[in-house]
C-alpha cells in the first residue's frame, strides 16, 4: 500500500478527480441568462440527438478506419526492416523515422500547413515546377487526406519504436530453429515476427484508437488556413473546445467529454475483446 | 506571418492563440466552479465620482491592465510619471479570444483578473451584460461623451450604461495599388457597380489576379459591409431579448453583389493574414483592401516593398454620391467587476484614452484615434504617409470615421455568433455557393445558441 500511494495520489488528483468534476458539471446548465441549475441528463440527451456532434464522430470514425491501418503497417514494414538486421545505417533509419514523434503536434500542424498553402507551399512549387497539376490539399475533398498525412508523419516512428522493442524480446533461438529449418527473412517474419507482435500491434491499435478520438491539434491549427473547410465541429473535441471556450457551454461540453471518453473506450474495448478471441481461436 | 500589429485587428484566429487560450482555460478552469459570485459592483456616487477620481489618483495604488497592444508601454509610463502615486502592471494574457476566455474564468473564479482589460466592440456586450464589467457612469464616464467620436461612443454605451472607454477605433477603408489601376486604364471604384465591373476588368487581364480577397473565416470583416450596405442585423430589444435578422435589406445587398463575384471567381476566398495571402498582397496579386484604418501598420511592416504604391480612398458606395461607412475592429479598455481599485481603474481608463497626452501617445504607437480632439486636430490631419506616396491618409480616415452608418448593434453573445461563421458563410464563401441561403444558416445557429442560453430571440 505504502509503494502504491505516489500513484494513487496522482492518479486521483490528476485522472479521477478531473473525471468526477466533468461528470458533476454535465448535470447542470447555466446560461448567460437564468442562473445555474441542475438538469439531470438533459445535456446527454441533447448529445443524443445533436447532428453536430454526431457528423465529427463519423469523421473521426472514417479516419481512424483508414488512417490507422496505414500508419500501423509503415511501422510494422519499418520495424520488421530494422529487425531483420540487413539494413545499412540502421541507427540512422530509426532515429530518423522516430524525430517526427519529438517534434510538437503544434508545430508539426503548422509546418505541414506551409508546406501545403495552395499557392506558395512547397508541395505545389515543386509540383509547378515538374508541370504537374496538383489538387489543393488544403481543399474540402483532400482535407482529411491531408491530416492523415500530418498524423502519419508524426507517429509512424513511436509506433514503429513499440514494435522493434517487442520483436526484440524474441529469443534469438527461435530464429536459429527457423533457419535451420530452411526459413528465410520474408517467411521468418510472417511465421514467427508478427505473430511475437500480436500483444504489442495491439497496444499500438489501442493507442492509435484513443488518439483518432481526441483528434483537435491538427485540424485547429490548419482551421486557420482553411476556415472554410475546418468547421467548428469538425471533430468532437473541437466542438466541445468551442462550446465551451468561445460559447461559455461548459456544461454541455463536459457532457460530451463524457460521451467520447465513454465512445472510445467501448471501441478500445471491443477491439481488445476480438483479438483475444482471435488468440484463443488460434 | 507578422504578429505584432495583427493585434490591432479584430480577428479571433491563430494557432498560437488557441494554444494559450487552451492550457489558461484548463488550469483555470478547475477553480472556476468554487469560487463565489463576482463582488457588488461598488456603484458610487455620481456627484461625488470627480472628487473621488481625484483621491484615487493620489493614493498609492497597483493596478493590473490586460491588454496586447505592443508598445503601450509607453503611453502608460507617460501615465505613471504624471500619477507617480499609481503603479500599473502592463499584462499581455493573449490577443482577443484568448484574452477573454481567461478574463471570464479569472472573474468567475474571484481572482487573477486585472483592473482594467482591453476588450474588442463586438465583445463588450457579453462582458456588459453579465456584470463582468463595471458601468462607469458612477464614475463620471458621461461628462466625457463629447471627446470621443458618436461611431466610437456608440459602442461602449450599451444596455442603459457606460462600460468603457473607446481606446482605438477602425473606419473601413478602401486602401488600394494606385500601379495596377493606373497601368489597367482604371480609376479607384466610388460604387460598388464600378467595383464589379474593375473585378472582372481586372481578373481578364490576368487569370491569377483578383480585385481582392474575401476572407472565409472573418466574420467581422462580412459585418463591417453589411454594416456599410446599410443592415442592422443584430439588435438587442430588452435585457434578455434580441433579434437576429441576417436577410435585411444590408444583409441581402451583400449577399447579392458578393455572391455574384464569388460565383464568377472574380474575388479571391483566401483566408487572410495567412503566408499564402501576405504573398498576394506583396506581390500585386489583389488589387486593394477593404479594412479597418488600423492597415497601414500592417501593410509597411509586412509588405515594405510595396511602399509608396498604395493609395486610401473612401470605400465603394450602394448610392452614387452616397457617404457611408462603417466600423471594422477596435477595442475599449474597460474596468473589471472584481477590481478592488474601481476608482483608479477607471481614472486610469480615462486618462489614457481620453486626454490629449493619452490619445496623441496611443495614436503615435498605431492607433487609430476614438478622439474628435486628434481627429479634428490639423496636425493630424495634415500628416502625410510615405507608404501612401506622401497621401495625407488620416483626412480620408477621418472622412470615414464621421460617416459611420448609425444604429449598429453587437448581440449580447457576439463572440460565440462569430466563431460558427466559418461553419455556414465561410463554408458557403470557399464554395462559392449562396451567400443568402448561407446567412440564413448562420442565423439559425445564431437563434438556437441564443434560445438555449435563456434569450428571448425574434427572427426579424
Amino acid at each position: 500500500m505504502l509503494f502504491v500511494s505516489p500513484f494513487l495520489l496522482a492518479f486521483a488528483f490528476a485522472i479521477a478527480a478531473p473525471l468526477a468534476y466533468a461528470a458533476y458539471l454535465s448535470l447542470f446548465r447555466q446560461g448567460l441568462v437564468g442562473g445555474n441549475m441542475f438538469v439531470g441528463l438533459d445535456n446527454y440527451r441533447r448529445a443524443l440527438s445533436d447532428t453536430l456532434l454526431h457528423a465529427g464522430l463519423i469523421r473521426v470514425a472514417l479516419f481512424l478506419a483508414v488512417q490507422v491501418p496505414i500508419m500501423l503497417g509503415l511501422a510494422l514494414l519499418a520495424a520488421l526492416a530494422l529487425d531483420s538486421g540487413r539494413l545499412r545505417w540502421a541507427a540512422l533509419f530509426r532515429i530518423g523515422i522516430f524525430i517526427p514523434y519529438a517534434v510538437p503536434g503544434v508545430v508539426a500542424a503548422l509546418m505541414w500547413g506551409y508546406l501545403y498553402g495552395p499557392r506558395f507551399g512547397l508541395v505545389h512549387q515543386i509540383g509547378t515546377h515538374l508541370g504537374l497539376p496538383l489538387p489543393d490539399l488544403l481543399s474540402h475533398s483532400w482535407m482529411l487526406a491531408s491530416l492523415g498525412n500530418i498524423t502519419t508523419w508524426e507517429y509512424t516512428g513511436y509506433n514503429m519504436l513499440i514494435l522493434y522493442a517487442a520483436l526484440r524480446s524474441v529469443p534469438y533461438e527461435l530464429y536459429e530453429a527457423a533457419e535451420v529449418d530452411g526459413a528465410g527473412e520474408i517467411r521468418k517474419a510472417v511465421s514467427l515476427k508478427i505473430p511475437a507482435l500480436r500483444q504489442a500491434l495491439l497496444l499500438c491499435t489501442i493507442f492509435s484508437i484513443i488518439g483518432s478520438f481526441q483528434l483537435f491539434n491538427e485540424p485547429n491549427v490548419i482551421q486557420a488556413l482553411a476556415p472554410g473547410v475546418i468547421s467548428t465541429n469538425y471533430t468532437p473535441n473541437m466542438y466541445a473546445f468551442n462550446l465551451a471556450f468561445n460559447g461559455q457551454e461548459f456544461n454541455y461540453s463536459a457532457a460530451i467529454a463524457v460521451v467520447l471518453g465513454g465512445i472510445t473506450a467501448v471501441v478500445a474495448y471491443a477491439v481488445q475483446l476480438w483479438t483475444n478471441r482471435q488468440e484463443r481461436a488460434l | 506571418m507578422d504578429t505584432s500589429r495583427r493585434s490591432l485587428r479584430p480577428s479571433t484566429r491563430t494557432a498560437t492563440r488557441t494554444v494559450l487560450a487552451l492550457s489558461a482555460a484548463l488550469t483555470l478552469s478547475l477553480t472556476a466552479a468554487c469560487s463565489s459570485s463576482s463582488s457588488g459592483n461598488g456603484a458610487a456616487n455620481p456627484a461625488a465620482a470627480k472628487s473621488s477620481a481625484a483621491d484615487a489618483l493620489t493614493t498609492p495604488t497597483t493596478l493590473t491592465f490586460w491588454t496586447w497592444v505592443p508598445s503601450i508601454q509607453t503611453t502608460v509610463d507617460a501615465f505613471e510619471k504624471k500619477y507617480p502615486n499609481i503603479k500599473v502592471n502592463v499584462v499581455n494574457a493573449g490577443q482577443s479570444a484568448a484574452e477573454y476566455t481567461k478574463l471570464q474564468t479569472a472573474i468567475k473564479a474571484g481572482s487573477g483578473a486585472p483592473d482594467v482589460a482591453q476588450i474588442e466592440y463586438f465583445a463588450l456586450p457579453q462582458f456588459a451584460l453579465s456584470k463582468q464589467v463595471v458601468d462607469l457612469t458612477a464614475y463620471g464616464a458621461a461628462s466625457l461623451k463629447s471627446s470621443y467620436t458618436p461611431s466610437a461612443w456608440n459602442q461602449v454605451a450599451l444596455q442603459g450604461g457606460i462600460y468603457g472607454y473607446p481606446q482605438d477605433t477602425g473606419p473601413l477603408t478602401m486602401f488600394y495599388r494606385t500601379d495596377i489601376f493606373k497601368s489597367l486604364g482604371l480609376t479607384a471604384p466610388t460604387t460598388w457597380d464600378e467595383f464589379a465591373a474593375d473585378a472582372a476588368k481586372i481578373h481578364a487581364a490576368d487569370p491569377t489576379h483578383y480585385i481582392t480577397s474575401i476572407d472565409p473565416g472573418d466574420a467581422g470583416g462580412v459585418d463591417s459591409l453589411i454594416w456599410q450596405a446599410g443592415g442592422k442585423p443584430y439588435q438587442t430589444t430588452g435585457s434578455t431579448s434580441v433579434t437576429v435578422n441576417l436577410k435585411d435589406s444590408g444583409s441581402a445587398k451583400f449577399a447579392t453583389l458578393w455572391t455574384s463575384l464569388l460565383s464568377k471567381k472574380l474575388v479571391d476566398p483566401t483566408p487572410g493574414w495567412t503566408t499564402d495571402w501576405w504573398k498576394s498582397m506583396g506581390s500585386g496579386k489583389y488589387a486593394m483592401w477593404i479594412a479597418g484604418a488600423w492597415a497601414p501598420g500592417s501593410l509597411e511592416t509586412t509588405i515594405a516593398a510595396t511602399k509608396g504604391k498604395w493609395a486610401a480612398a473612401p470605400v465603394p458606395q450602394w448610392t452614387a454620391g452616397a457617404n457611408a461607412s462603417a466600423e471594422n475592429g477596435g477595442s475599449s479598455d474597460a474596468v473589471v467587476s472584481t477590481s478592488t481599485h474601481k476608482a483608479a481603474a477607471a481614472a486610469f481608463a480615462a486618462w489614457l484614452n481620453s486626454s490629449t497626452e493619452g490619445a496623441t501617445s496611443l495614436n503615435s504607437i498605431g492607433l487609430f484615434p476614438a478622439t474628435t480632439g486628434l481627429l479634428d486636430s490639423s496636425a493630424f490631419l495634415d500628416q502625410t504617409f510615405p507608404f501612401f506616396n506622401g497621401q495625407k491618409a488620416n483626412q480620408v480616415f477621418a472622412a470615414s470615421s464621421k460617416a459611420v452608418t448609425a444604429g449598429w448593434q453587437y448581440l449580447p453573445y457576439q463572440v460565440y455568433a462569430n466563431s460558427v461563421f466559418k461553419d455556414s458563410v465561410g463554408q458557403a464563401i470557399t464554395n462559392g455557393s449562396d451567400l443568402s441561403t448561407a446567412l440564413g444558416s448562420w442565423q439559425t445557429a445564431i437563434s438556437q445558441y441564443g434560445t438555449q442560453q435563456g434569450f428571448t430571440v425574434a427572427n426579424g
